[in-house]
């Protein structure tokens, strides 16, 4: 089954990976910008990054029939660096035009201190200046739900902030129900271990419904899966659920959200 | 605006009998955790995670439902709803 992988760090990939996931049936992929597995010094790491992601990975993916879709920001690990992080955000506009930027992402929480919430309001701030839409990095672990709930907050308080144009990832048991409830999309990391697995994912689509729902994979510098997508579908089918819904969940409902950004092209596949 | 439903439930014995494999092996590795905890130096009764495997196994074996997202909450830091001030943010 075609399947978009709405959120997947490509960087941390071999082109082999590009290959396995064009055979198991992505069609498109949304990169966020995040941490680089160290702390980079300098505005201009951050520069050569965006390039990467403007430049190389779309080029790549396109090798194997993929479409390649990004988001910028300085991460919420490196956002504890506020000075650093002011000068990246002031660089980003120079990025904006790039095609296949989708909006300012993955922007969050990580351990949920003040100059973390700091960043994130500033980067809200750069993406409803620039008409942007917005990709939400939730914490791990024991921080998810505080962090959660923080965010929420900030968005909340923040009129300006159109919520269907805002995608919460990392969503769980206890964190789905306010985020879908307050009006934004979520997204469900298939993750082997600290974060979900395709059976609770496959649980909660059974229990919330597949409206504004999707599911990643993430994969990314830690123990991740790339292809934990065709794991969820595997794991819908032998439930018995319909091929509707499964590919509203794989499918049509990354397609819908990212349309509201002018530089995603549905892929043909699609329509 | 989609109208899809929620998706139907399926039989219950259905899931037990697909699952229950699956469901004992896990509890088999608790159970080994448990007994590895036993075996090694010193005691870990008193630390702060070993009291949440324990409140966590409870919320297993009570009566009532909702089980997953309550021993997600059991792992969690709370939430204060006044953080904005006491961070200083407006
Ligand atoms: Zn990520």
């Amino acid at each position: 089954m075609d399947y978009i992988d709405p959120h997947i760090h490509m960087v941390s990939r071999t082109t082999d990976d590009y290959e396995t996931l064009a055979r198991m049936g992505c069609i498109a992929m949304s990169e966020p910008a995040f941490w680089a597995g160290f702390d980079r010094g300098s505005v201009e790491s951050f520069r050569d990054y965006f390039r990467q992601l403007t430049e190389f990975e779309p080029k790549r993916a396109a090798q194997f029939g993929i479409q390649h879709y990004t988001w910028l920001c300085i991460n919420a690990k490196e956002a504890e660096n506020v000075s650093l992080s002011r000068e990246v955000i002031a660089m980003i506009p120079e990025f904006l035009s790039a095609s296949n930027v989708l909006g300012i992402g993955e922007i969050g929480l990580n351990k949920n201190t003040k100059n973390e919430s700091t960043i994130f309001l500033e980067h809200v701030d750069l993406a409803v200046r620039y008409g942007q839409q917005i990709l939400i990095h939730t914490p791990h672990l024991e921080d998810k739900y505080q962090g959660t709930k923080m965010i929420v907050d900030m968005l909340v308080h923040d009129t300006r902030v159109d919520r269907s144009r805002v995608l919460v990832d990392h969503v769980e048991e206890h964190t789905i129900q306010e985020v879908l409830d307050q009006g934004f999309w979520a997204g469900m990391t298939l993750y082997p271990v600290t974060k979900c697995t395709p059976a609770r994912a496959a649980d909660m689509i059974e229990r919330f419904g597949p409206e504004r729902l999707m599911a990643n994979s993430a994969g990314d510098w830690g123990p991740s899966k790339p292809t934990a997508i065709p794991d969820l579908i595997m794991e819908l089918k032998r439930r018995g659920h319909s091929r509707q819904l499964i590919r509203k969940i794989v499918c049509e409902n990354p397609c819908e959200f990212f349309s509201q950004s002018k530089n995603f092209k549905a892929p043909s596949a699609l329509s | 605006m989609s109208t899809d439903p929620k998706p139907a439930a399926r039989r219950a014995d259905k899931i037990l009998a697909e699952e229950f494999f699956l469901a004992r092996s896990k509890i088999l590795d608790l159970a080994a955790t448990l007994d590895r905890l036993e075996r090694g130096q010193g005691s870990v009764d008193e630390l702060q995670q070993r009291l949440l495997l324990q409140q966590g196994m409870e919320i297993l074996l009570d009566d009532q439902s909702d089980k997953a997202r309550r021993v997600q909450l059991l792992m969690s830091r709370p939430y204060d709803p006044d953080w904005r001030k006491n961070y200083g943010l407006h």
